[in-house]
This record gives C-alpha cells, structure tokens and sequence, in this order.
C-alpha cells in the first residue's frame, strides 16, 4: 500500500482525496492550522498536524521513509514552493504534486523539484474551452470517464517477463475480447512520447511498455488480471 | 376620383411585400449605419468621387475628352440616382397620407387632400434642405449645361466625401461639447481683430507709401499677424502700427494656445467614448460571439485561446488593470459593470452573443451576472464559475447552465494523476490538441452514405481512425450495451461492428487531425457525388 501525504486542507484537496482509491493509498492529511486538521478529522480522514515550515516535523510524518507521493495544496505558491524545496531535499525520489495558481510560480515550482504542477485557472479556462468548442467530447469526459460512471481510463504495466512481450498489438484483440480500447502505448525506460496505436497497428510490444487503455472498469480489472496470469485467452 | 386613386395607392404600397423589401434593400445600401452594404457603397462612391475629380483636374490642363464626357456623364446619373434614391428612402409619403386619411375617417370629418399632401412634401423638403442633400445636389447641378457657371461647386464633388466617412461628424461633435468654450474665444477674438483693424488703420492710413489704403486691407492684416502666418506684404510704418503690431502677436501667441488647448481637452474626453462606440460598432458585424464577464487569470487564458481558434468575443471588466492588460492583446473591451443590464445590453446580449461566460474570482459577482444575463435573454448560454462548492446550486438557480468549479476540477485531476499518471497525461494532451492525435465528433447528417450502415462497412481503421464511440439521443440504440447516460443523450462506448448508425448519430473518432478531415471530406464528397446522380 502506498502512503501519499497532502498537505493543506481546502476544498481542492478535499475533491482529490474524496477521488483518490483509499484501498489502494493510504492518505494523510497534513496542515499547520489546527483548525484545517479539525475540520479533516471530522470528515474522517487520517490527520497529523504538522508545519511545513519545520524538517523534524516533514520526517516525523515520513517523508524520506515511507511517504511515496506529496501533494501541495496550500493557497499560497510560496508555501507550495517552500514545502516542495524541503521535501525535495529530503527525499530524491518522492513524487511531488503541486498546485501553482500565477504562471510565474510554475517555473519555481519545477525547479524546487515538482514532478507534477496542476493549475487550476488554466484547467478551468481548457474546461469551459472545451464545453465552447467541443460540447460532446467534453460531457462525454465528464459524465463517463472523469464522471462516477464506470467508464475509466487506466494503464496496465506489461511485466518483464510477461509472454506477450514481441507480440503485436493488434493480436491483443482488446477491443472485441474485452471491450477495451487501446489507445496508445508508453514506454517509460526509452523515455519515448506516447506512440498512438491507431497509427501503427503492427508494433510489438517491448519490455517496460506501458499500455494506456480506455474502457468499461470491470473490463479493465479482467484484463489486468490476465495480463498478471500471462495472458492465457489469446493463446485459446 | 384622383384623391380616391391616390389614397388606394398608398393602400396599395402599405401592403406591398415587394416595394417594403426594395425599400429596406437601399435603405440598408445608402443609410444604414451597421449594414455591411453601405460600406462598400461608401467605398465606391469615394472611388467615383475621385476619379471625377481626376477627370476634371485633367480637363483644367487639357482639351475635353470625349471619353471624360461619358464617364461624367455616367457619374452624373449615379449621383443624381443616388439623391432620389436618397430622397425615397428619407421618409414614407404613402403612410403619412394614410394616417391623414385615417385620422378623418376616424374624426369623421372630410379628408383633405391638400394637407395630407403638404405634410408628405415637407418631409421631402425637410431632406432637401439638410446640408449633406444641398451638397449632393450641387454636386449634380454644376454639370447641367446651361447652369456651367455653377462650374465652382464642382468642389462640392470634395465635400460629398465627407458624407462617406464618419470623421466629419465626428470633428463637428466633438467640437460641440466645447461650444461654450469656443464661443467665448471667437468672441474675444472678434473683438480683438476689430480693435486691431480699426487702431492699425487710424495710425497706418495717413502715410503716404502705406499699403493699407483700405478698412478690408487693415482686417486682412490684422488676421494676418494674428494667426502668427505673417506673410509681409503688408507691414506697418509707423510706431503707433507697429506697437498694435506687437500686442496683436502677444495677443494672439494666447488665442492660439488657448484654442489648441481646447481641442486637445475635447478629443482627450471624448476619445474613450468614440473607442468604445468602435467595440460596439465592430460588435455590430459580429455574429455568434462570447461575452466573458472578468478577466483574470481564467479568463485570461480562455481569451487565448479562443482568438487562437478566431472566436470572437468580448470582455468586460470593472478593473482598470484587467481592462489595460486585455487592451494590451488587442481584445475588444469593455471597462465597466457586468453586472448592469445596460452594459450587458450595449454588449449585444440580446443581438448576436451565443454565450455569456461568468468567470470572476468573486461568487456574488458570479450569482448576479447570471442572473442578469438570464432575465436579458432566455436562450443564452450562460456558464460560471463556482469557487464554493456551496454557491454550485445558486448559480443554477440563477440560470447557468453550466457551472465549472476550477477548484474541484484540480483537485479531481490531481488524483487522477496519482493513480495513473501515463494515461492521464496521454488523454490530458489528446484532450487539449497538445499532441497531433486529437479527438473529434463526426455528426451522421441528413443524406449522409453513413445513414443506416453498419459500423463493419465504415473503414475506419483503414484511415488510421479508432472510433472510441458514437453519440445519440436515438432510442434504437437501446439495446445495445456499454451505454452511458450523457445529459439527454446516451454514449456508446466502443460499440459493436453490427451497430447501424442513424441520422444525428455522433461518431466520436481518435485520429491524426488531417486523418479525420480527410474522413469528413471522404463524406461530403460522397454526398455530392450521391446528389447528382439522384
């Protein structure tokens, strides 16, 4: 089980952690404002107080242990960079996801060491963009994959020694096995951009690919499952 | 008899589809304002304007052409058509004889002719006496060969320019917001040209070799030297014309200062008032644009991006910086209150925006612009910004459409990149045309080939498309599975190959951007070829 920390409380943080799969990350909230941790514990929430200010108090909470992702929250960029600075510092390895409010603080933000910066003006702006220029495409996002409905958007990581390794991706037949769609494969070690399956349908799949896949959830869990059981209904 | 033929004439008119459609045509092409007509026949008349004075500059230096002849001869029409055209469309003669005739028989009394007519002749004369119809008509008149002499009003031909262009118009009105001003200044320098030509006489006239011998060469000189030209044709002798001389051009160093002031002052304040009549002006020709209420960091970046798709659209904004920093782009702005009814209404609320985006950093700013902006119009579309979660229900209330939560949003996508960051940053950049795959909706139109197929005869895989989906509100769908409720509609999701499309279906397609352009014109094409041979 991954344990992600979030720091800062507001009602940002408490649509990501009311989205976030609590089976699979185990959450803590974190905020220097008791009244902040007041307000989180009686939502039910896993809280510590904690000042993002003070390294004892990043260790005592575990960053540099057995923290895997921290997420920045707080309303101001300057704490954001601040925390981000210091937990960087802490621990190379931790992702870090950050929330940056002026353009300006997003450069910072990278170079304190952010893995990942979400604006939310500019994701507003591209949203109301969308719902202008794409109506369909965006209510389709909205309703069914970004939505409650059961239509995700998952990645399915191919082990090493998986046998479908050297297959090609058209004989994963995904869309009339499982109705799923493939829409394009990552490969995270040769650092590539997303090849997109649509323009070749012939490309074999290589250790360390990662499969980006649209569909259906239970649909997606069995073929997770498969992939983990090597695979076995192809061959039938 | 007459007056009864004369009176089911104007009947006649009133209920005439035809001549009201004429009417309004030249009304559009002569005087309306916003009619993109007028501005090409503006254009064209100052090309005739021009090379009528070309023609005529020519023939000062040169015999007469005979070409020259017939091309002034075909001007002259053109105008003298345009001054009657002009004269027609300036008032309804048929109606106000009718509301005569009405108003007898309501009265009961006997319908006069006479007075029915003298009304609708002085509306005519009404026209004729305005001084753009008097520069018109001399414009004509000088071409008429007996009158030749009249010859110099040919330089009306120039001032005719002026009605072709608003400048004049707007020089006259701002010069007369200032009247008071101006006026006392004339005055002043009426006196002072008086005193100046009668002292600049008295003391220059007895000299012997004076060139004043007259009151009209003292006044030519006195305004000579007042305007600070000073030619020197004339100059005073004695002391006595000399010193009028120096207070003169003290004198007038002030006059001219002060006049320059004065029309600095006036184009300074009108100025801002003209700019905004030009974004109302250029408003006008738009059709389908957005109004965005705040321009802030959200609205900042949708304004970018909707100029980079050539939308149209208009900001509003209460903030001067806001307003500086949107003018700096060259948007068209508004700096006021979108909260008043009439700063939505000037904004063209009720004529030509298709949307009103609400996107400030304050809910009640928010609450009360969508409020507004529904009780103007109806139909609009109208979506805010909810910053609370609890202001998400009150701004449907007030009539949104749609509310976004930017807040809400980042923090769903924030957990959304936690659990699969690969996917998440392939769909992100599908989603927002960062990369070349982009997804797009092909709607199955009327006469489409697409009509009634079955997905397995449309080759979509053969053009390097994946379809991710089809749209539709078509109850035939419905048992197919994968079906997700999308507001009226349904989404199926990767449907099967036996799935018959019907009209309105929406394919949703992943594909390169000339891939799925080249689908569309795959369609059209087929449409086209399909429509002939029917």
């Amino acid at each position: 089980m991954k344990r992600v920390a979030i720091f800062g409380y507001n009602p940002m943080s408490y649509e990501a952690i009311s989205r976030i799969d609590q089976a699979r990350y185990q959450l803590v909230v974190l905020d220097h404002n008791p009244a902040h941790i007041e307000l989180a514990h009686e939502n039910g929430f896993e809280t510590a107080l904690a000042d993002f200010r003070s390294d004892d108090d990043l260790r005592a909470v575990g960053i540099g242990r057995d923290i895997d992702t921290l997420f920045c929250f707080f309303e101001e960029d300057s704490q954001n960079v601040f925390l981000t600075l210091s937990a960087r510092a802490l621990d190379a390895e931790l992702k870090i996801i950050a929330i940056v409010y002026s353009p300006e603080s997003a450069e910072k933000l990278r170079v304190a060491g952010a893995n990942k910066l979400i604006d939310p003006y500019e994701i507003c702006a591209r949203k109301i963009h969308d719902m202008l220029k794409r109506p369909d495409i965006s209510d389709i996002f909205d309703h069914a994959v970004f939505g409650r409905h059961d239509l995700n958007l998952a990645e399915v990581v191919i082990p090493d020694d998986s046998y479908l390794i050297g297959q090609c991706v058209s004989q994963l037949q995904l869309s009339s096995q499982y109705n799923l769609i493939l829409i394009g494969i990552v490969n995270q070690r040769r650092a590539e951009p997303l090849r997109f399956v649509v323009e070749d349908t012939h490309c074999e799949l290589v250790k360390g690919d990662i499969l980006v896949i649209l569909g259906p959830e239970r649909e997606i869990r069995a073929f997770k499952q498969d992939v983990e059981n090597e695979f076995n209904d192809i061959e039938a | 008899m007459l007056r009864k033929f004369i009176v089911y004439g104007a009947y006649h008119l009133k209920s005439s589809e035809r001549y009201k459609r004429t009417k309004v045509f030249f009304y559009n092409l002569l005087e309306n304002q916003g009619s993109r007509a007028k501005s090409y026949f503006d254009v064209m008349m100052i090309g005739l304007i021009v090379l009528s004075i070309f023609f005529l500059l020519y023939d000062v230096e040169h015999e007469a052409s005979p070409m020259g002849g017939y091309f002034e001869q075909a001007i002259l029409v053109i105008f003298a058509c345009e001054y009657l055209l002009r004269l027609w469309v300036y008032s309804d003669s048929h109606l106000i004889i009718l509301e005569e005739h009405e108003k007898a028989q309501y009265l009961n009394i006997r319908f006069s002719m006479y007075r029915a007519l003298k009304k609708a002749i002085a509306r005519k004369l009404e026209y004729i006496l305005s001084p753009f119809a008097v520069i018109d008509l001399l414009a004509i008149l000088p071409s008429y060969r007996p009158l030749r002499i009249l010859r110099v009003f040919l330089v009306f031909r120039l001032f005719k320019l002026f009605r072709y262009s608003n400048s004049a118009k707007l020089f006259s009105d701002i010069l007369a917001t200032k009247r008071y001003e101006l006026l006392t200044l004339m005055v002043f320098t009426g006196f002072l040209i008086f005193i100046a030509t009668v002292s600049v006489y008295v003391f220059e006239h007895p000299e012997p070799d004076s060139k004043i011998k007259t009151l009209f060469d003292a006044m030519y000189w006195a305004i000579v030297t007042l305007a600070t030209v000073g030619y020197g044709d004339i100059i005073p002798h004695t002391i006595g014309g000399r010193l009028v001389a120096i207070i003169l051009i003290l004198t007038s160093l002030g006059i001219l200062s002060f006049f320059t002031s004065i029309l600095i002052a006036a184009f300074n304040e009108k100025m801002p008032l003209l700019r905004e009549n030009r974004t109302y002006a250029e408003l006008e020709r738009y059709q389908e644009f957005i109004i965005i209420c705040g321009y802030g960091r959200v609205g900042h970046e949708i304004a970018r991006q909707l100029s980079q798709d050539g939308q149209k659209f208009i900001i509003i904004d209460r903030k001067e910086h806001n307003i500086n920093l949107a003018k700096q782009q060259g948007y068209l702005t508004i700096h006021n209150d979108a909260s008043r009814n009439d700063v939505l209404l000037s904004a063209g609320i009720c004529r030509g925006a298709s949307t009103v985006l609400c996107i400030t950093g304050d809910d009640v700013t928010n609450v009360y612009v969508t409020l507004t902006s529904r009780h103007l119009n109806k139909n609009i579309r109208v979506i805010s910004r909810a910053n609370l979660h609890e202001n998400i229900n009150k701004l449907y209330q007030a009539g949104a459409d749609h509310v976004i939560r930017p807040f809400e949003i980042a923090g769903m996508l924030a957990a959304e990149f936690l659990g699969q960051p690969v996917a998440f940053e392939a769909i992100s950049g599908i989603l927002h045309n960062q990369t070349e795959i982009v997804m797009e909706t092909i709607l199955v139109s009327e006469g489409s080939w697409l009509i009634d197929q079955p997905l397995s005869r449309v080759e979509l895989t053969g053009q390097k498309l994946t379809l991710l989906g089809v749209i539709s509100a078509n109850p035939i769908h419905f048992k197919h599975k994968n079906k997700y409720q999308v507001k009226q509609q349904h989404f199926y999701f990767n449907p099967e190959a036996k799935f018959i499309l019907r009209q309105d279906d929406i394919l949703v397609i992943l594909g390169r951007k000339f891939g799925i352009d080249h689908f569309r014109d795959q369609i059209e094409r087929h449409r086209l070829l399909t429509g002939r041979q029917a």
